[in-house]
């Protein structure tokens, strides 16, 4: 047991928010450990680990993905991306300054993984439905907002960037 | 709400007159949207190892033995704990008699010699890392003497039962009863009498954050510091430092951010009193996370109860008596500090609710069963007595042939200030308006007309009505009120700081409620000033300001009552020192965002920055109590008695094939007397509804017949998501509370209380062709279709 437990050690290399990040891990290591533990980006929050709530969404490669599903060492060479990225600069982006107009969070442990479900989806779809919203997030729970702050925010970043398309440059 | 309504960040629009009131957006958002917050399992000090705990399998068995010997031998284990060892070092968690009628119980933290549900606690494993605490875990060998499980209250109540709690003759450990005039002789004689009985499932808060902690103690003081995500700080410190046998002066209890609560974290489990101690012992700071098993299967439940209802009605549908017995499955320990009165004893309570009846009977019991225990979660026990009750009226208006909203309001009180038949003191609501503001927003003669056009074509929709009243700001008056024999204490201090901004310390907490915007809102404009300027603090017990933390409904009221007037002092300082700077009387001094001067000549003002300079450092020039006192002020506030009431009616549209129901149309009214913020109003109501939802139609911490746990999962405990609900009206009245302070009421459970009984009603009415009516929740497929099955048509 002894062995299992520390042996097998692997370095992993991962792309993070535009930075490269080269750490040790387990083969069994998750994905989300690995980024709160390991990197220190405590902002992807973990709220099961069965697979179901997707408070530990991220991207990787673009795609959400479910970091509590996912071994670090599967990683190597993807290019990740988590809450901390969308407010690189200081400001918030477009999609989080929606979530404070509309309330879309109240204890905010859920809001990282719609705030990247939420990106993934305006990426391919830049003006969804109220329905298609409510389509693609359903894979992720709140206990606390009853959604319809989220979903009224998912709406205004789309009416948002609807509109900044629409402006002559 | 509705995107781009107005809501405005207070330095980007014009300054309100007054804050409160206003849809202000919260201070606390950047933060947590940027992923910058920090809830426990993002704290960590140098030194520290984490702990897993080793729990039952069984729902009832004898400990024989604890072999730790492989656990101890792996790389990494620091240390295995158990019970025993523990024991020594720790007192019993006690819980007192609420009420006469209900058994005092204690417990050790960690099961010593039997365990009594799935998930119990028997020892804790201390490792290097996460990973190898449960790899250690799974190495404790554990020897088990299985014990016949009680899976339910028939089995409990039942002569010659197993005892749960052997220092106990009885697994019946609470019972009550209230009888208010005469209904046995109304029922004899009335025209109409409708019986219900309706069992509710069992749910809990299940916030997305499960608890966590991390506990340090200092080796020379043996002063012990615990982080721990909870709902309550102070009171956690109250509780928890008999039991770790250290007095309260050596024990701080911090919350980080909190990751939602729903009662849940308003409780002391026994991993609060394990970790503390094992950091003690092994003289390391020792971290837990729970996980969501842990969280499902040793969290407390809420809920689960069996109800028998029946109502005396006169020819004309006049209700003339009403009876109601509430037993609730209190599974296998008293939950500290609310023990499982908290749902049958308050189902009895609220029976009558705001229906004007002369005679009552309530009953109330609760049992222990092999099961999680029964807690404090949203909505309580008045949620199943409410479904209990107005599921039961809607039956009535079916059987006598009157309209189930013209029923209903036939007997509601007047919304005046009054005592009820159980003598709560209502402050004054919208019981009657409520109902018809509900009933008018869902369109319910148009609904009634295209209701019998789908029905000729197979198609079976339902409306439901859920008029409600809700004790707030629960506090000496409101629990005394309510029959439970504890007192209160909650404080606020109001400090302001030299340079003339100000920050406020309370004793109550917030774990998505918006405190740090409401309650700086309460400030500024109780001060006068800027709300930039003001700072809310909260989650530490080593404030001064002592409170009893946030759950109940309560912080609205608690925090503008103890805020409000502890800011009054503070200002009345501030007036004074502006008063000798300006060379006039202070009663003729505006204090306004921030400016001082003399009424009419606004011209000549002095800033908060310059009065708290000349406060501060003014020496012998200042007013008296301005050098006795500083500028800073606690304050009490113990509220009265406060009720926010409301109606929901909700829309459903049944496949009596599939058994399934499709939620259309939800409409919550709601009046919480003087609103803080509508943004957040709005917010607390409609995540209390999507709880609500969840409760009628998904939610089921199921357990199989032997005492098995089938729900330890959110695959299989399932709370509503985006897709299972519809968009929400919320629509408000606002009749400001004739007792508190600032006429508020709260607002936190209205949706998890009212919710169900109108998503339950409305099923039973599209169902009614089928001369069948709901009588439990959850109503899941299986349930509806069996149902419908047996049903003749
Ligand atoms: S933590 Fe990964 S889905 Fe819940
Ligand atoms: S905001 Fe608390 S879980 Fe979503």
């Amino acid at each position: 047991m002894s062995e299992t437990a520390t042996a097998g050690r692997r370095l992993v290399e991962l792309n993070v928010n535009g930075m490269s990040h080269v750490g040790l891990a387990e083969p069994r290591t998750l994905l989300s450990d690995f980024l709160r533990h390991d990197l220190e980006l405590t902002g992807t929050h973990v709220g099961c680990e069965q697979g179901v709530c997707g408070a530990c969404t991220v991207l990787v490669d673009g795609e959400p993905v479910r970091s509590c599903l996912t071994f670090a060492v599967q990683m190597e060479g993807a290019r990740i991306e988590t809450v901390e990225a969308l407010s690189a600069d200081g400001a918030l982006h477009p999609i989080q300054e929606a979530f404070r107009n509309t309330h879309g969070l109240q204890c905010g442990f859920c809001t990282p993984g719609f705030l990247l479900t939420a990106k993934a989806l305006l990426e391919e779809n830049p003006s969804p439905s109220e329905a298609e919203i409510r389509e693609h997030l359903s894979g992720n729970v709140c206990r606390c907002t009853g959604y319809q702050g989220i979903v009224d925010a998912v709406l205004e970043a789309a009416a948002n960037g609807k509109d900044q398309a629409d402006e002559p440059r | 709400m509705s995107p781009g309504s107005g809501t405005a960040d207070v330095n980007q629009q014009a300054r309100p007159a007054r804050y409160t009131g206003e849809r202000i957006k919260r201070l606390e958002d950047p933060r947590l949207l940027m992923g910058r917050a920090r809830f426990i399992d993002d704290l960590g000090v140098p030194g520290m190892v984490h702990a897993a705990f080793v729990r039952s399998p069984h729902p009832h068995a004898r400990i024989v033995s604890i072999d730790n010997r492989a656990a101890l031998a792996l790389d990494g284990v620091v240390a295995v704990v158990t019970g025993a060892d523990l024991a020594a070092e720790t007192a019993e968690m006690e819980v007192g008699a609420m009420l006469n009628g209900v058994e005092a119980t204690s417990r050790p933290a960690i099961a010593i010699s039997k365990v009594r549900h799935v998930g119990d606690p028997v020892a804790v494993v201390v490792a290097r890392s996460p990973y190898l605490a449960e790899d250690g875990r799974d190495l404790v060998r554990v020897e088990w003497e299985p014990l016949p499980p009680v899976p339910d209250v028939g089995t409990a109540l039942a002569d010659g039962a197993p005892l749960i709690d052997e220092a106990l003759e009885t697994n019946h450990v609470a019972h009550g009863k209230i009888e208010i005039g005469d209904p046995d002789g109304q029922f004899e004689t009335a025209a109409h009498v409708c019986r219900k009985t309706f069992k509710v499932g069992r749910s809990t808060g299940a916030p997305v954050e499960t608890r966590g902690l991390l506990a340090e103690c200092d080796a020379g003081s043996g002063a012990i510091t615990l982080w721990t995500s909870t709902q309550m700080p102070h009171l956690t410190r109250t509780l928890l430092a008999p039991m770790l046998r250290v007095p309260e002066n050596k024990l701080s209890v911090h919350s980080p951010e909190v990751g939602g609560g729903f009662g849940l974290k308003c409780h002391i489990f026994p991993e609060d009193v394990a970790v503390p101690a094992v950091a003690r012992r092994i003289g390391r700071p020792v971290k837990w996370i729970e996980d969501r098993w842990e969280n499902l299967s040793g969290g407390v439940h809420s809920k689960e109860m069996d109800c028998e209802v029946e109502v005396a009605l006169d020819a004309d549908g006049k209700m003339l008596a009403i009876r109601g017995a509430f037993v609730t499955d209190g599974g296998a320990y008293s939950s500290i500090p609310y023990t499982p009165l908290i749902d049958s004893g308050c189902a009895a309570g609220m029976l009558p609710s705001m229906y004007d009846v002369g005679h009552v009977a309530a009953q109330f019991d609760a049992a222990y069963t092999n099961k999680a225990s029964v807690g404090a979660i949203r909505g309580v026990g008045w949620a199943s007595g409410q479904l209990a009750r107005e599921t039961l009226l809607d039956d009535a208006a079916r059987q006598v042939g009157i309209d189930p909203v013209e029923l209903r309001l036939r007997n509601m009180l007047s919304s005046e200030p009054q005592k009820n038949i159980m003598g709560l003191s209502l402050d004054g609501g919208s019981y009657a308006e409520s109902l018809a503001m509900a009933r008018d927003a869902i369109g319910y003669e148009e609904f009634r007309r295209r209701q019998d056009e789908l029905r000729a074509g197979g198609r079976y929709l339902g409306i439901g009505f859920s008029p409600f009243i809700e004790p707030t700001g629960m506090a000496t008056a409101s629990a005394r009120a309510a029959g439970f024999d504890i007192a209160y204490f909650d404080s606020a201090t109001v400090t302001v700081d030299p340079d003339g901004t100000a920050t406020v310390s309370t004793g109550l907490h917030s774990h998505g409620q918006g405190h740090e915007t409401t309650l700086a809102q309460v400030a500024a404009d109780a001060l006068g000033f800027a709300i930039e300027d003001i700072r809310v603090v909260f989650g530490s017990s080593d404030s001064q300001s002592y409170g009893m933390g946030t759950y109940a409904s309560r912080s609205a009221v608690v925090g503008s009552g103890t805020i409000m007037a502890a800011a009054a002092q503070v200002r009345a300082r501030l007036l004074e020192l502006a008063a000798t700077l300006l060379e006039a009387d202070a009663r003729d001094i505006d204090l306004a965002h921030g400016v001082a001067h003399v009424k009419g000549a606004p011209a000549r003002g002095v800033t908060v920055a310059e009065l708290a300079g000349f406060g501060y450092f003014g020496y012998d020039a200042r007013p008296d109590d301005v050098q006795e006192s500083g500028l800073t002020a606690t304050a009490a506030y113990d509220p009265p008695e406060t009720y926010a009431n409301g109606t929901t009616a909700a829309v459903v549209e049944v496949d009596p094939a599939l058994g399934t129901v499709d939620l259309q149309r939800l409409v919550a009214v709601e009046d919480c007397g003087r609103m803080l913020n509508p943004f957040i109003v709005d917010g607390q109501v409609a995540g209390a509804v999507a709880q609500g939802v969840g409760i009628a139609l998904l939610e089921d911490l199921a357990y199989g017949e032997d005492g098995e746990f089938l729900a330890g999962s959110l695959m299989h405990y399932l709370y509503p998501s985006t897709t299972e609900l519809p968009r929400y009206d919320l629509l408000h009245i606002e009749t400001p509370s004739s007792a508190s302070t600032g006429g508020v009421k709260g607002v936190g459970e209205a949706g998890t209380i009212a919710a169900p009984a109108a998503v339950v009603n409305a099923i039973s009415d599209a169902i009614s062709p089928f001369g069948v009516s709901i009588d439990r929740v959850p109503v899941t497929p299986v349930y509806l279709r069996d149902l419908l099955r047996g049903a003749g048509r």
